[in-house]
């Protein structure tokens, strides 16, 4: 592409530049190296557990680091043979034409001389996918999704050459990101198909690492257009184990389940789910738990429970829950003026968080909040005053309002209709009754499920136990030989 | 359709269920179903029960569209069964040739489902009804695959499907007809579970091979002989023997496999049809010696002496006028020689006896570690001594340690006299003169332990071969009433007549086990099963009526493994007799049901039988149960030894310490000569088991796993077993292990290889059968001598048309130094490191040494084992055994070098080197043997470098150069020569000393 003397030029231009970025390309280059290394030892033991999580660590460490000389200098390096070289040419096609930088293509070009030196050996087609997602963080990390979508489509298209299990955990890294790509680009009702073909191969080959994300990514695609009755049809209809292999996916899956349940109005059901995602959730996963957040409090709110402060407080989340945090307060309160106030000036916010549906609910749930308040201040009320208490419009739709809300358990109260008040009964003494007993009860069996749970999901080394034993050898055998030593010395004497 | 697809299919479900009488709607919804279906499928799901009334409705004109509609669904549904059965609905809808995952899924399941169905029908005899368009889609694959060209995957779906037309239709078809048919065998025995079966495809094989041009004539005779089809073998073998040269050749190569699968009774019978189908009458045997006895050397020589029929054949060869038919009744002559065993057994005796690397400084270590006065590892060096020297006629070291061998008292020295059956195994034409001065007879009364030893001997010499013992043995049996002498006669008369069936012997074994004698008792029972190896023969019923009325354990225990040997390899056919013994009162008939199961389905790794073994492992009472439960896995899992230690490993951790002991024996056994790592690495931290017989169990697991491995994995083994057998603390139990495990290691002058399987793959009876009877040395230790059975020569030999020995070499395409004999320096260091020497022994180091140096300095730096080196080897044992030291070096060194000058230039580079003809070839090494292209000699079976391999001359007119004259003349020559003064000079003084009086002059025996 350029001349070998601006080349040169641009080099001594540029030493000290370039040596510095000399120790960081050495560093990434390393990084990469050992990537390799290990897709090969994890494919020679076929120990797809290797792969799923060191080769995570791995890739997101390199992750900040990648340019496209390095990229270019990796598939170079790495993919080799007959099969690899047109994934190779594609992939520094297109790196090389995202670069402009003058010195960067003259390390390419360096690179593009020895690619004869490698061809005709054999490149393991996980090393091709690796390079694959590799290329595809690196343009996703730039937000240049047009690019990363048509990666993903030519490894997709690759992909469906093998069937080792030993590619799951790459290709569920790639079918991501192919995702992603396309909501960055708006077609995310684009794939749809493609995702679900890959679904469906994916459970006949029993591949779950790929069959979780794949329904994760469908559930996404579903709720992204609002098709919540589309998303639970699938998720009830479509094979899954009952136990998750990924931890992480199994948390977006509760938290999309979460979801359909709230739309559905099943709240409790909604709310176990929601809290277990976020329980779950790593702390890394910031956005993931501010967005999980969002839904547990407009459920727990729609739950008529109120949410302790400290959940709105806590480090990260601050900032972005602080419209729920107005909102909750408003709820709290059960003014309807503050409610609405809130409601408006965040209304924007949202309808990007795709929960004003939700607020439009609550609206009922501010009124129920404010006449609760109103039936433990006051054993005796006029429904008049109630009316205005609420800022409703007439007596008539308070004495509404409030039977609707003793119907449904909200508040425990009698209406006497001709004289137009509203009566509280009188508060018994709960701990006359057999409810202190069942609170507990309740807490105890959720400790004893949360110990099991940690219990079961404790995972052990293959042979762990060999080392104990070892161990235990050992010190069955020091006493004997202390015999022996013993015995030894007598013998000497005599 | 754009608004349908947005929508979802919920639009078309609804016109599903229009009440209307009208197709036309329907059939649209259907269509643009079926087009979305993929990404609709569980929208669809919800009203599947409407599309499924549709298939249903036989008015609808659509059906088939509903019902692949349908089939679609329950197949995302995962549901694959009911899919299956829709789209078996959709007819031709249902396309089998589109490549989608869709049809591949469903074509599977499809030919799943046909596969169990069959074998349900063909193999458990139940009446199933198989749906026809299942058989129709089945054969359409079988088709599509023979379109294709993909005959392998016809002949596999074929012969899974139980359908024997199709697998003749598919050879018929294919285009390599030889090739499929060979790939069919190849499947056949190493993958079709079930007998019965696998002998109706043998048969359809065997009947298409002979539709062929040129069939391989030993492919053939293998599968006749797994169908016990004598008569055929001897036809074709008769066809050849009449044919051109190469077909003679042929023949000769065909005995020469058959021989190895050791059945002695089919081979005999093979001999009678050949007489029969011979011109002359089969009692003149006109063998013409005259012409041949000169050409064919070393060979006839060696047989010469013991060739009864040679003086018999002058006169009617005057007879046999015609030329040629002189000629085919000679070529008949030495095929039945080699039938018979004497050519091969004579062959590999030559090369044992030539190839000898047994280091004697080894058993003088051991020797000199261990106490004499305790008998247990006093008679496990003797033993160790019988292994390392088993097969090669030496017995130097009994010779120079009579006093000490003369400890032998009692049982030991049964055993210690049954070592010298060991030693000179296979040595058919003097065995008998051999051991004659230990034999009972009449008159002269000996020590009865010696003379049952050497009976017992003498089985081991003449084991599978023992027409000339036959009548003898029998005489010594009932001329004595001796229960010792009873004992070493019946294993003998076993080991001889293995798997005959002969009915007198059988009359006489039985007479002894009913008099119910416990010591007699035991080895009767062992030697019945040994009778009648493998013919599921009904005294097995009898003999297990007796096992419950005897009082003596022994005999029960002798009675149950007899048993097991008698159901050798039945499969099925023992069912019965299992499900008997697995459910008796007595643990030790229960021990035998475990061996009944080894032995029947050894080496099919059938599941049925794992899992039984795998039950009584863990489950039954007795620890002798359980132990032979686990130590009966290594027996049926012998066909892939890999799998073996998966399968054990849990129960190598047991706590109970005899499954461990079996679990560990089981690797032993399955992984024996293969130096598997996986087995190494389970058994390795056994060595160190805190219980003594679990670690006596490892060392000789390991041995057997790791016999003539390289040395640098054998050489920390060997260090290992000598730290244990030097250590004074060491348990007794784990010193006899390390014994017994040294022995192994350096098992028949470093030659041999514990041989499980033969050439062709077939399991070789004798060996399986004799380590059955090894294991029993838990209870018996004169039994830990049935191992030799086991040993079989590594070794190429390539011979003439005339069976002669021509010189010639292979090449070997690996480092010379992998494969090498492991030198005796070793020996030296690990003298001096135990501090053991004595005052000669130092002094023949350090004059080694100093020959050493010398030899170093000629030699430059270079540090390597080829030939030059074996022959350096040889003449270092010798030298250091007659005590001559430098003198007996000097010459074998000077020989040496010069013969080795050129070789030493090869082996300095890495790359391949060469093998003179009678070579030792490891099993490992197997592969890296090339047969020279330019080479004037070609095997004439293919890819085979190793055994007895009968070579093609490309320049039949130039005379043939034999193997080297030197050698040659030494061999037949010296076979007998160190041998025969050997028993009857000096290894009789041992004995001779206490009980014995001077031996007479070597005579033949005639009884």
């Amino acid at each position: 592409m350029t001349g070998t003397s601006t080349a040169v030029s641009s080099d001594h231009n540029q030493i000290l530049p370039l040596a510095s970025s000399n120790a960081e390309r050495s560093t990434a280059h390393q990084a990469v190296t050992a990537i390799v290394a290990l897709i090969e030892s994890a494919v020679k033991n076929k120990d797809a557990r290797l792969l799923a999580g060191r080769l995570n660590r791995l890739i997101s460490a390199v992750r900040a680091q990648l340019t496209p000389q390095i990229l270019s200098q990796f598939f170079a390096s790495s993919l080799k043979g007959e099969e690899a070289n047109s994934t190779r040419s594609f992939l520094v096609g297109l790196v090389v034409n995202t670069s402009t930088n003058v010195m960067q293509v003259e390390g390419m070009e360096h690179v593009d001389t020895d690619l004869g030196v490698h061809s005709g050996s054999h490149t393991l087609p996980e090393i091709e996918m690796v390079a694959f997602l590799l290329a595809l963080t690196y343009f996703i990390d730039q937000e240049k999704f047009q690019q990363a979508k048509s990666i993903a489509d030519a490894a997709v298209t690759r992909m469906s050459a093998f069937n080792r299990r030993t590619l799951d955990t790459i290709a569920a890294k790639i079918y991501y990101f192919l995702s992603l790509s396309a909501e960055g680009l708006g077609t995310l009702d684009s794939i749809r198909g493609t995702l679900l073909g890959l679904h469906c191969t994916a459970v006949l080959r029993h591949d779950s690492v790929g069959q979780e994300m794949l329904m994760n990514l469908l559930l996404r695609n579903y709720l992204h257009y609002n098709l919540y009755d589309q998303a639970e049809k699938f998720r009830s209809k479509a094979q899954k184990s009952d136990v998750f292999k990924s931890y992480q996916q199994y948390c977006r899956y509760l938290y999309f389940v979460g979801r359909i349940r709230t739309i559905q109005l099943e709240y409790t059901d909604a709310k176990e789910s929601l809290q277990q995602a976020v329980r779950k959730a790593p702390t890394s996963a910031l956005g993931f738990r501010v967005a999980a957040s969002k839904w547990l409090i407009l459920v727990r709110l729609l739950l008529g429970e109120v949410p302790d402060r400290q959940e709105f407080t806590a480090p990260g989340l601050h900032k972005a829950l602080q419209p729920y945090l107005e909102l909750t307060q408003a709820v709290r309160s059960g003014d309807l003026v503050a409610f609405d106030k809130v409601a408006k000036v965040y209304n924007t916010k949202f309808r990007d968080d795709h929960t004003n549906n939700l607020i439009t609910r609550l609206h009922h749930n501010v009124l129920r909040t404010g006449l609760r308040r109103i039936t433990l201040a006051y054993s005796r009320i006029s429904l008049a005053d109630v009316a205005t208490k609420l800022h409703l419009n007439s007596a008539e739709d308070a004495e509404c309002i409030v039977a609707k809300a003793i119907r449904d358990g909200g508040i425990d109260a009698v209406i006497n209709h001709e004289l137009g008040f509203l009566a509280s009964k009188e508060v018994s003494d709960v701990y006359s009754t057999g409810e202190p007993q069942a609170a507990f009860h309740a807490r105890i069996a959720f400790c004893l499920d949360l110990h099991n749970e940690a219990v079961k999901s404790m995972r052990y080394e293959p042979d762990a136990h060999k080392k104990l034993q070892q161990w235990s050898r050992k010190e069955r055998i020091s006493p004997e030989e202390l015999a022996k030593a013993i015995a030894d010395d007598d013998e000497e004497e005599y | 359709m754009s608004v349908s697809v947005m929508s979802g299919a919920t639009g078309l479900l609804s016109l599903l269920s229009e009440p209307c009488q009208n197709d036309e709607l329907k059939c649209h919804a259907l269509v643009n179903i079926n087009k979305v279906v993929d990404e609709y499928w569980f929208q669809i799901s919800g009203s599947i029960a409407s599309v499924e009334a549709l298939y249903e409705d036989d008015e609808f004109s659509h059906r088939e569209l509903a019902a692949l509609v349908a089939s679609k669904v329950f197949y995302h549904l995962g549901e694959l069964d009911d899919a299956l059965n829709y789209a078996l609905g959709a007819g031709s809808l249902f396309n089998v040739n589109e490549e989608s995952e869709f049809v591949n899924t469903l074509v599977s399941r499809c030919l799943d489902r046909y596969f169990e169905l069959r074998v349900k029908e063909i193999e458990e005899k139940q009446e199933v009804d198989i749906d026809p368009r299942l058989t129709s889609v089945v054969e359409r694959m079988i088709n599509r695959c023979c379109e294709q060209g993909q005959f392998e995957q016809a002949v596999g779906v074929a012969l899974e499907a139980r359908r024997l037309d199709k697998l003749e239709e598919v050879i018929a078809q294919s285009a390599d007809s030889v090739k499929t048919i060979k790939y069919s065998l190849a499947v056949c025995q190493k993958l079709i579970i079930n007998r019965g079966f696998r002998q109706q495809v043998l048969r359809l094989l065997i009947r298409l091979y002979e539709g062929v041009p040129s069939p391989d004539y030993i492919d053939v005779c293998q599968c006749l002989m797994f169908l016990d089809d004598d008569k055929e073998v001897a036809t074709i073998l008769n066809k050849l023997l009449r044919g051109s040269k190469d077909d003679v050749a042929l023949a000769y190569q065909v005995c020469f496999d058959l021989v190895e699968n050791e059945m002695q009774s089919f081979l005999i019978k093979v001999q009678q049809h050949l007489d029969v189908l011979m011109p002359t009458p089969a009692s003149a045997t006109p063998t013409p010696l005259a012409p041949s006895v000169q050409t064919e050397g070393d060979v006839e020589m060696e047989q010469s002496d013991s060739a009864p029929p040679a003086a018999s054949e002058a006169s009617p060869l005057l007879a046999a006028s015609n030329d040629t038919d002189a000629n085919v009744l000679a070529q008949l002559g030495k095929a039945k020689d080699i039938l018979s065993g004497k050519v091969p057994i004579g062959l590999y005796l030559d090369f044992m006896y030539r190839n000898n690397h047994a280091d004697l400084l080894v058993l003088k270590g051991i020797k000199t570690a261990v106490e004499s006065r305790n008998s247990v590892t006093h008679s496990a060096t003797i033993l160790a001594n019988a292994y390392m020297h088993a097969g090669t006629t030496v017995d130097t070291f009994l010779r120079e340690n009579l006093e000490w061998l003369s400890k032998a008292t009692n049982w030991s020295k049964f055993s210690a006299t049954a070592g010298l059956g060991v030693i000179h195994r296979g040595h058919l034409q003097q065995g008998q003169a051999l051991m004659a001065p230990y034999l009972p007879r009449n008159g002269a009364s000996g020590s009865p332990y010696s003379e049952g030893g050497a009976l017992y001997a003498l089985g081991l010499i003449y084991a599978n071969h023992g027409h000339d013992v036959r009548s003898f043995l029998l005489n010594s049996l009932r001329n004595t009433s001796n229960e010792i002498i009873q004992h070493g006669a019946c294993l003998g008369l076993g080991l001889a007549s293995l798997g005959t069936e002969d009915a007198e012997i059988a009359e006489d074994i039985k007479n002894v086990l009913y008099s119910d004698s416990a010591v007699a008792g035991e080895a009767a029972g062992i030697g019945m099963g040994l009778l009648l190896a493998g013919s599921a023969s009904e005294k097995a019923q009898e003999l297990l009526s007796y096992a419950h009325e005897t009082q003596h354990e022994k005999i029960i225990r002798g009675i149950v493994v007899g048993l097991a040997i008698i159901m050798y390899g039945r499969e099925e056919g023992a069912d019965t007799l299992i499900e008997q013994m697995i459910r008796d009162q007595d643990p030790i008939i229960r021990y035998g049901g475990m061996y009944v199961i080894g032995m029947a389905y050894r080496g099919t790794g059938n599941n049925g039988a794992v899992q039984q073994l795998l039950h009584f492992a863990v489950s039954d009472v007795s620890d002798d149960v359980r132990r032979a439960a686990t130590l009966c896995l290594g027996f049926v899992l012998m066909n892939s030894p890999e799998q073996c230690p998966k399968i054990v490993s849990l129960l190598s951790e047991s706590f109970n310490s005899h499954v461990r002991y079996g679990a560990a024996m089981a690797v032993g056994l399955a992984c024996a000569g293969t130096g598997l790592k996986d087995a190494v690495s389970l058994l390795e931290p056994m060595l160190s088991d805190p219980t003594d017989f679990v670690r006596q169990g490892a060392l000789i697991a390991t041995a057997l796993v790791m016999v003539q491995q390289p040395e640098t994995r054998l050489g920390p083994l060997r260090k290992r077993i000598d730290k244990m057998i030097k250590d004074k603390h060491e348990e007794v139990m784990c010193k006899m292990g390390a014994i017994m495990a040294a022995g192994i290691i350096d098992a028949g002058g470093r030659n041999v290889t514990i041989g499980l399987r033969s050439q062709s793959g077939y399991f070789r009876r004798t060996s399986v059968v004799a380590l059955a009877v090894f294991t029993q040395h838990w209870y018996w230790y004169p039994l830990t001598y049935f191992l030799s059975l086991a040993m079989q020569p590594t070794a190429l030999i390539g011979l003439t048309d005339n069976l002669q020995m021509p010189t010639f070499q292979v090449e070997c395409t690996c480092k010379p130094s992998i494969f090498a004999y492991p030198s005796p320096i070793n020996v030296e260091k690990k003298e001096e490191a135990s501090k053991v020497p004595t005052a000669v022994l130092s002094t023949t180091a350090k004059a080694k040494e100093r020959a050493k140096k010398k030899e170093a300095e000629k030699k430059g730096t270079v540090k390597l084992e080829g030939d030059k080196m074996e022959t350096d080897e040889k003449a270092a044992p010798a030298s250091a055994s007659t005590a001559g030291g430098e003198e007996g070096k000097e010459p074998g060194n000077a020989g040496g070098v010069e013969a080795a000058a050129a070789v030493t230039k090869e082996a300095d580079v890495t790359g391949p080197y060469t093998l003179d003809n009678p070579t030792r070839v490891v099993p490992s090494q197997a592969k890296f043997i090339r047969f020279k292209a330019a080479s004037r000699w070609t095997p004439i079976k293919s890819k085979v470098s190793s055994g007895i391999l009968v070579m093609k001359d490309s320049s039949p007119d130039m005379a043939v150069d034999l193997v080297s004259p030197q050698v040659a003349a030494a061999a037949p020559a010296a076979v007998p020569a160190p041998t025969v003064p050997a028993p009857v000079r000096p290894p009789a003084q041992p004995v001779t000393q206490t009980e014995e009086p001077p031996p007479p002059e070597p005579f033949e025996y005639t009884p």
